[in-house]
């Protein structure tokens, strides 16, 4: 099974990658159906979300939004994606390297770790629908204490996250191995991909391992009275910002290496690719400081170094911009497209897989605008934490990732089940359907967040004020965003009927060939150094220790390491507790008033 | 390295991009002098909040000429002081801190806005030139009643701004041929000295006094009405003063039943309506005082 030569098995015709790997198109397919899992619970979620905000169906109690949004966030930002991604860098290290992994049952182990994460992360949320239980977990995505989840639900993400490092050394190892057997070889480009983003994946979980395992587990647990919730913030913010390229880095390999193959073409230049890659693993982590320019407790200058670095990690962006479409054009021109812009007709558009990619490719680049906008510092006052952001991400996120993982799921089932897709129309349908969806939702979260409408809120609409449109209204806004919920979900279920769908079909014999893209300007042209990993890694920590040490030094030095004397604010559905510790601080704030008025009167009056 | 001309000229146009933005950037910061939230604030112990100078008693301060502070707590899920009011034309410093979650503080359809994090106190400077109304939201997830947080920031018209607390301290039911006394304290929280005018009006009686109470300052005078004039019965009274006006019934009986004569029986409500719950704290301080 493992050869130890190159060869792209794509320009052998015939041989499917569960032909080639059959153990490992097990764990991988095993990871595609978890992931999808995760998106099905969590699309659900989303639509009952987009009726509920905008008044058009509401079914729960208002409090339960946040459980449901808690439900979402996790599932579908962490869930979804990871095992996507695990899914599709199994696969690629395994066919670009041309060898099995290195012990099968290792791999079984780490995702297996994976799957008790996601349990365990799963039961305290779930459980806060029901009062019966007494375990919550509705703190969001970002679990920032003060508000306090259950224990489980932090271990559940320790094992979840320990469950990727694993994955990673698993992919090293099978690197390792290769070189051991190919020293002169260069890396191959989709291993490359892999391996800097599994090293900025590593640093950067150190800060949400950090904020974890020495502050929130314990602090759950009640071996620590109180944390610092800046410290906390900051340092989960350290991994929040990276994670979302670890969500975009498969979607970027699948333009790179994926979308010039469909296009009927080759990538322009494989250099370039691996310079792109080497800037994430620089620039992803040293910017997490930007979703705080709102925040008191840290100084200026750090906001600036932050948004510079963030600046800057729009280059990798722009350069994939240019080689995406550079390729896509490659490819129609080999398929005899011609003109300035004529070409574009001949693209593949009847392709699923294409059509699915080059529209989330369109959406990014939307995102692209909206996310230098968050990342002006000054600016970014406008939108902060409005529904602008929402917008943003769910064209990054919920388009660019989502929409691309879609797309090249219909290109990657039948080379894990060996059996041909269910029904290639009902992909293109529901790959466009997305699209229409995401374009009515996406920019009516803009500009309702242009207006100041908050995220996160499960009742925007207020006693005191009204959020004035300057053209159309609120109302049309919150039309556009249910319509586009719905679609979205019509779409969703287009995608499930097609898993469904192909998992019962009979084996096929007529499938595609395993493989990816070659390349215009192949490994040949790239300068050795771009494959110098432990360099690259230096620098990352450089620049990470360069952009964090003075902040957190001095968020320590202001609110101690442990906070200052603040309350776990547990957050669950019983809102008695709530209510009573509301009513205790109204009584607190009432005494202590009484008792200063009652002092300055006497000492008025003394004279 | 082989890198294709047009990749060039792309490579070198977004690093222009990037650069350009930037530069606005630190142009915008260093050039139009807009600020950032920073750390320019100590911390601050939210168990504290209650005895904190600043943060004790969450208010609108005047500081200079058009130059205001503002002192605001955020907990879950309210703003103190709701609703804040500056004048137009100034100049207003907003100080904000939480007391329990991080919360933000954001003035929708505006750039003020702010994560406000327990223990931390934000600092924001903000020039309001028209009057208007704008609604205050928290738009950071605080709990199970966040969408329930809200607040509002008035804006009025420049010449319609005061400081002005009116109280009164006046009895409740007096014997007939009492002196019935109307203690009125006007506090003047303007810098300026504030010219003003006090009536009472009770039963036909209307008395008027001039009244000059400088700035930050206190000044009391009493209303005297002899009851013998009044009459048996219950007599509604009403002090004003500018737009401020507490309102009583003074009952007025044959013989009172007990001969202790209720002194410090006092009507000390916070005059202008506005912050409930300091006014809570202020009536409940009046009895409290013996």
């Amino acid at each position: 099974m493992a050869k130890p030569t190159e060869v792209r098995t794509m320009s052998e015709a015939g041989s499917t990658y569960i032909d080639a790997f059959p153990a490992e198109a097990k764990v991988v397919r095993a990871a595609f159906y978890s992931s999808f899992l995760a998106l099905a619970i969590g699309g659900l979620f989303g639509v009952v979300q987009t009726l509920h905000r905008t008044d058009v169906y509401r079914f729960m109690d208002s409090a339960d939004y946040y459980t449901v949004l808690t439900a979402h966030g996790v599932l579908l930002a962490i869930t979804f994606t990871i095992f996507f991604l695990v899914g599709v860098f199994t696969w690629a290290i395994t066919t670009s390297l041309d060898r099995g992994v290195e012990d099968i049952r290792f791999t079984w182990a780490w995702y297996g770790l994976m799957v008790l994460g996601t349990a365990l992360v799963a039961i305290p949320i779930f459980a806060g629908f029901t009062d019966s239980i007494d375990m919550s977990a509705s703190v969001l995505f970002t679990f920032y204490a003060p508000l306090q989840a259950h224990p489980l639900f932090y271990l559940g993400l320790v094992l979840f996250v320990v469950g990727t490092w694993l994955a990673g050394v698993d992919w090293f190892r099978s690197w390792l191995a290769w070189k051991a057997e190919n020293p002169d070889e260069r890396i191959p480009l989709p291993t490359f991909m892999v391996l800097t983003t599994t090293l900025m994946w590593y640093i950067a979980t150190l800060g949400v391992a950090i904020a974890i395992l020495a502050f929130l587990l314990p602090w759950s647990l009640g071996l620590i009275d109180s944390v610092n919730p800046l410290l906390t913030r900051t340092l989960f913010w350290f991994f929040g910002h990276p994670v979302v390229y670890f969500w975009l880095m498969p979607a970027y390999m699948m333009w790179y290496i994926m979308l010039p193959k469909v296009s009927g073409g080759k990538l322009f230049s494989d250099p370039l690719a691996r310079v792109v890659f080497v800037l994430f693993l620089i620039l992803s982590v040293p910017t997490g400081i930007h979703h705080q320019y709102l925040d008191p407790g840290i100084a200026e200058g750090f906001k600036f170094i932050a948004m510079t670095n963030t600046m800057f990690l729009l280059l990798p962006s722009l350069l994939t911009a240019f080689t995406v479409v550079a390729s896509m054009e490659h490819g129609a021109r080999q398929r005899g497209g011609e003109g300035y812009f004529g070409w574009l007709k001949a693209l593949p558009w009847r392709d699923p897989v294409f059509t699915g990619m080059a529209l989330a490719g369109l959406m990014f680049a939307a995102a692209g605008f909206s996310g230098m906008i968050n990342a002006g510092m000054n600016i970014n006052y406008l939108v902060h934490n409005t529904f602008w952001v929402v917008g943003h991400f769910h064209l990054t996120v919920g388009t660019a990732v989502a929409l691309t993982f879609m797309a090249v799921t219909y290109w990657f089932l039948p080379q894990v089940t060996g059996r041909a897709l269910w029904n290639r129309s009902v992909a293109l349908v529901q790959v466009v359907l997305w699209f229409v969806g995401m374009t009515f939702m996406s920019n009516a979260m803009h500009r309702a967040g242009l207006l100041g409408v908050p995220r996160r809120t499960a009742e925007p609409q207020y006693d005191g004020f009204e959020f004035e449109a300057a053209v159309g209204s609120v109302g049309e806004l919150n039309a556009q965003i249910a319509l586009g919920g719905i679609l979205l979900t019509l779409s969703l279920a287009l995608f499930f009927a097609n898993v469904v769908g192909t998992a019962f079909n009979g084996k096929s014999d007529s499938l595609p060939a395993n493989g990816y893209a070659e390349t215009l300007s192949g490994s040949e042209d790239a300068p050795l150094v771009l494959d110098n990993l432990k360099l690259w890694t230096a620098i990352a920590v450089v620049l990470v220790i360069f952009a964090y040490t003075f902040p957190i030094l001095s968020i320590v030095d202001r609110g101690g390491l442990f906070g200052p004397d603040v309350n776990p604010f547990p957050v669950s559905l019983d809102t008695l507790p709530v209510l009573g510790l509301v009513l205790e601080q109204y009584v607190t704030t009432a005494l202590a008033t009484a008792g200063e008025l009652t002092g300055s009167i006497v000492t008025e009056v003394t004279p | 390295m082989n890198i294709h001309t047009y990749e060039k000229l792309w490579l070198v146009a977004a690093m222009v991009l990037i650069v350009g933005f930037i530069a606005t950037i630190t142009y915008g910061s260093v050039g139009l002098g807009i600020t950032m939230v920073g750390d320019q604030q100590p911390t601050i112990e939210p168990s504290e909040i209650s005895d904190d100078e600043r943060f004790g008693e969450p208010r609108v301060e005047h500081v200079g000429e058009n130059e205001y502070e503002a002192y605001v707590v955020a907990q879950t899920f309210a703003f103190s002081p709701d609703p804040i009011e500056v004048p137009a034309n100034s100049e207003v410093t907003f100080y904000v801190t939480a007391r329990d979650v991080i919360h933000s503080f954001s003035v929708a359809g505006t750039n003020i806005n702010t994560m406000v994090i327990p223990g931390e106190i934000a600092e924001m400077t903000v020039e309001f030139d028209e009057p208007g109304e704008y609604g205050i939201v928290c738009n950071e997830y605080c709990g199970s009643g966040h969408h329930d947080m809200e607040g509002m920031l008035h804006v009025v018209p420049e010449d319609e701004f005061d400081m002005t607390e009116l109280s009164v301290d006046a009895d409740d039911e007096l014997e007939l041929g009492d002196e019935a006394a109307f203690n009125v304290s006007v506090e003047n929280r303007m810098l300026d000295d504030l010219e003003t005018t006090a009536t009472l009006e009770i039963g036909d009686e209307m008395l008027e006094e001039e009244l000059t109470v400088a700035g930050g300052d206190l000044e009391e005078t009493t209303f005297t009405v002899d009851t013998t004039d009044l009459g048996e019965g219950e007599h509604d009274w009403t002090v004003a003063i500018d737009n401020y006006e507490e309102s009583g019934t003074l009952t007025v009986v044959e013989e009172l039943e007990t001969d202790d004569e209720n002194e410090d029986d006092d009507g000390d409500n916070g005059s202008d309506g506005d912050d409930d719950e300091n006014d809570d704290g202020e009536t409940d301080g009046g009895e409290d005082d013996e």
